[in-house]
């Protein structure tokens, strides 16, 4: 099928257009508000940021009544390690998000848009700022638009480097000039979010899917894909494939067909050992898992995973699992704000065992006592940051059990 | 108003209630770190998470809203799991300096250690996260970072209750510690209340450090006698020594205590204590003072020179004394229980407008007992009719400049030789309201009586009693023989 998002030479505001980019803002600004967010729920879309929430149903919870004003923002805080799927799309059609966020300001009666894109996107903001200011010159954003009476401004905000912005009360928190930290909920933004009003939170793939969901209607994007998830997907596939990169596909694809069709396979030699499926702090599938496992929010969850933000990590044969969960601990351990107890303190502690087991000084006692460190921070945090380190503790040690034990009787690494 | 079942038992609570307080007006108490009743919700201890039905994970209790029809358990598997887990993620780092701390005995890890936990550490060969210790933070706090769990109870008073914000939590992850804010320093007024507030020994009183271990420490709840706000405090004391006054949280009047009236204990047991009497500027012994003093007023009372003046510093009983001194065994017109006072808290925490401490107390003295204003008392001094003025130390700072036109022998009641005014004839000391009970009535109207946590010097007596020996070298029985006979003919309301 066609690409809906990530399309060729639509990057310039006039190929866009001419691509019939900017009707379905016309469309909807034609229709009531309330109208437009029956569609989005119509269309299934859920978020694309990790958590798949539906996106309709998010809209709907702003208050009617609220007075002041209301606020859209767009997460481009892409930070889970693996994922680089909004970059790519901000690259290739920024107009597609610029044009989403206008719909939905409409849709929840906001006025303005905060694009908070993560710091090292410096080209990207560059180009969406280009492409805001073109946007505006031919009043698809700003007053009036399109003279419906609807007054839409978007600004960017670069963030300034932590991981935890990405989350989404972190990520307000940031945008109003404090240290990004995630606040506790309820309330949630819908009702007291971005400086105490009722706010929207999506990410850049949620919003780029909605003009095509306003031309073509709800249920059209609905019969794409697999049930319950809807639409089509990015796929960010890194590691040892001969075609790494993003893909767009319909959710439920399999993962069989994204590696063999999308990748060109593994490289030569390579044997698949593991998956990641949806971001590094998502739950590790063996190859076989992985093998028969379909790419969409209810297939992975019944396989004990999760879709996360679509970054599938493909581990062959020749990598130690041990020393690749070092590595994640020592970014969430990184990444903690500090904030919550089990994850301020677990965090350091897992990449500290995780350490001794890299250098030789763990023994087999210290695999229980290192699944027992996340089991205790599963959960019991105000953000889901210490489930994402947790998660891939447990699944590593429950899958890859034999690889820590032979860590610790061995003293050594054998695939050093 | 939600009901809500709580370990089996139902409670009906005010809708925005916390499950936390919901608990606990069951009787049930769910541990806390961050939660403090006066401070903002925090949620970041995780050591009050209970486990609500039809919730899929745990709930803080501080932070979730009772609802109606709730189910929540607080001491089952799973609660208890967390709260281990929670006492054992935040020991990892800590010192465990114990034998040198001195929270210890009251120390919140230490207490929730024993009651949730006695678990083994399982945390070994691993560095801990080290951080700055010992850090002297103003003229009254020392910070210890390694030993702080960053509930941020700290930060937020600073920010909420003094609204001064100099504090804040630098770093990120493990590395987080407690700072200050650049340009600022921690002399707010109330800063010692950090001390108070903070769970566990990272933040300690500089007065307080290393002068005595808490579980030897006797608790006694009294009044703070620093201004007209009459807070509600407890002296910590051992051995007829005061080692620290804390602020007893009460409805009424504070939940906090200003550090100038927290530090007020320590005027009474300092260098500074006056246990003798005082002619001109030699030390004498009391009793020959007093009859120096009883012979100067013999000396004036024929002419009718003498006069007494009351003091908004001076219990009830005392000034009450005071008055029966000049009523009923000097014989004379000239005494004064007349105050000016404007009353009300100034900073909109606890300083009062009226830095005495018994305006209120003064005024029921005065419809019992009488007495000129104090305009006319300066008024006669001034004129030359008075020779002899009987006061309080600080009492007599309000009409010093009459007293120093006249040239009027000042005798005067103090308990500390900083408080004796210059040019002042005889200082007599009398038992401070650390030491001796006293009726106060703060600027609420609400009347309050101390309870002394120690004894008064050797030697040094009431002001009452000293009052009453007074009157009897001047050939008069008062019959003071408690602080109580004072009150008599005091429509105490």
């Amino acid at each position: 099928m066609e690409n809906i998002l990530l399309k060729d030479n639509v990057a310039e505001i006039e190929a866009y257009f001419a691509a019939g980019g900017y009707k379905p803002l016309k469309k909807a600004l034609g229709l009531k508000p309330a109208e437009v967010i029956e569609e989005v729920k119509k269309s299934n879309l859920r978020g694309r940021g990790g958590a798949g929430f539906p996106c309709g149903l998010k809209w709907s919870f702003i208050p009617k009544d609220a007075e002041g004003p209301r606020y859209l923002v767009c997460n481009a805080d892409e930070g889970e390690p693996g994922t680089f799927k909004d970059r790519e799309l901000i690259l290739k059609n920024p107009h597609a998000l610029i044009e989403g966020m206008a719909i939905a300001g409409y849709a929840i009666g906001a006025g303005h848009g905060y694009i908070y894109i993560r710091g090292e996107f410096a080209e990207e903001t560059e180009l969406l700022q280009r492409s805001i200011s073109a946007a505006r010159a031919k009043g698809f954003l700003g007053k009036n638009i399109l003279g419906s009476g609807f007054n839409f401004e978007i600004f960017t905000h670069r963030g300034a480097g932590a991981y935890i912005c990405g989350e989404e009360t972190a990520l307000l928190e940031s945008l109003e000039g404090f240290k990004g930290q995630p606040r506790l909920k309820p309330p949630f933004p819908a009702i007291k979010g971005l400086f105490g009003s009722p706010t929207v939170i999506n990410n850049v793939e949620t919003l780029a899917a909605v003009p095509a969901i306003i031309a073509n209607g709800g249920d059209w994007y609905a019969a794409i894909g697999n049930g319950k998830s809807a639409g089509t997907k990015l796929f960010c596939v890194s590691g040892p494939v001969n075609k790494p990169g993003v893909f767009e596909l319909p959710l439920g694809v399999s993962f069989r067909e994204l590696l063999e069709k999308s990748c060109g396979g593994l490289k030569p030699g390579k044997i698949l050992k593991a998956v990641i499926p949806g971001g590094s702090s998502t739950p590790v599938l063996t190859a076989d898992e992985a093998m028969a496992v379909k790419l969409d929010y209810e297939s992975l969850a019944a396989a004990g995973s999760m879709l996360g933000s679509g970054a599938v990590i493909v581990i062959d044969e020749s990598q130690c699992m041990v020393k690749l969960l070092q590595v994640l601990a020592h970014f969430y351990h990184h990444e903690s704000c500090g904030q919550c107890t089990p994850c301020r303190e677990g965090c350091g502690w897992i990449e500290r065992i995780m350490n001794r087991f890299e250098e030789g000084r763990a023994d087999r006692k210290d695999i229980d006592t290192l699944y027992s460190v996340a089991d205790g921070m599963l959960g019991r945090t105000i953000c889901p940051l210490a489930d994402a380190m947790a998660m891939p503790v447990m699944s590593f040690i429950k899958k890859f059990r034999a690889e820590f034990e032979a860590h610790a009787d061995g003293k050594t690494c054998a695939k050093k | 108003m939600p009901t809500l079942t709580i370990d089996g038992k139902p409670v009906e609570v005010e809708k925005g209630t916390s499950i936390l307080e919901a608990a606990q007006k069951l009787g049930v108490y769910i541990p806390r770190y961050c939660y403090h009743p006066k401070l903002s919700v925090s949620g970041n201890c995780r050591m009050c998470l209970v486990e609500v039905e039809k919730a899929p994970k745990l709930l803080t209790a501080c932070s979730t809203e009772a609802a109606e029809g709730m189910v929540v358990r607080t001491v089952s598997d799973k609660v208890k799991a967390a709260r281990r887990d929670v006492l054992e993620y935040l020991l990892i780092n800590h010192p465990l300096d114990c034998p040198i701390c001195d929270q210890a005995g009251e120390c919140g890890l230490q207490n929730y250690y024993m009651d949730y936990s006695l678990a083994k550490s399982r945390f070994k060969n691993e560095d801990k996260v080290r951080r700055q210790k010992r850090r002297a933070l103003g003229p009254h706090l020392v910070l210890d970072n390694e030993r702080c769990i960053l509930c941020t109870r700290c930060v937020r008073f600073c920010a909420e209750v003094t609204k001064t914000a100099e504090l804040e939590v630098m770093g990120r992850g493990d590395h987080s510690h407690i700072d200050m804010k650049e340009g600022k320093a921690l002399d707010n007024g109330y800063s010692l209340n950090i001390a108070d507030i903070c769970p566990v020994g990272a933040w300690t009183s500089r007065d307080f450090r290393f002068k005595q271990r808490v579980w030897f420490l006797k608790k006694t709840p009294t009044i703070c006698l620093g201004c007209a706000t009459g807070c509600l405090i407890e002296a910590h004391h051992n051995e007829n020594t005061i080692y620290r006054t804390v602020p007893l949280p009460n409805p009424e009047t504070n939940t906090w205590l200003c550090d100038h009236g927290r530090l007020a204990y320590k005027a009474v047991q300092g260098g500074d204590r006056l246990v003798k009497g005082v002619i001109k500027n030699g030390l004498i012994d009391f009793e020959p003072a007093l009859r120096e003093v009883a012979a100067r007023i013999d000396e004036a009372r024929g002419a009718g020179a003498v006069a007494v003046l009351g003091s908004p510093w001076l219990s009830i009983e005392d000034n009450a004394a005071l008055a029966r001194l000049a009523k009923d065994a000097l014989k004379t017109e000239n005494y004064c229980f007349d105050f000016a006072s404007e009353q009300g808290i100034k900073d909109g925490i606890l300083i009062n407008k009226d830095p005495s401490p018994n305006a209120n107390g003064l005024r029921l003295v005065k419809d019992a007992h009488g007495g000129i204003s104090q305009a006319e008392l300066s008024s006669r001094i001034a004129a030359g009719q008075i020779k002899v003025v009987l006061a309080e130390a600080r009492a007599a700072g309000l009409i010093k400049d009459a007293l120093k036109a006249a040239g009027t022998r000042l005798i005067v009641f103090a308990a500390n030789k900083g408080e004796i005014p210059a040019a002042t004839y005889a200082t007599l000391p009398y038992a401070s309201y650390f030491e001796t009970p006293g009726t106060f009535v703060n600027y609420q109207g609400l009347r309050r009586r101390t309870t002394p946590p120690a004894e008064a010097p050797e030697g040094v007596k009431p002001l009452w009693a000293v009052v009453n020996k007074l009157a009897a070298y001047s050939g008069s029985s008062l019959r003071l023989d408690s602080a109580e006979d004072a009150l008599k003919g005091i429509d105490l309301k």
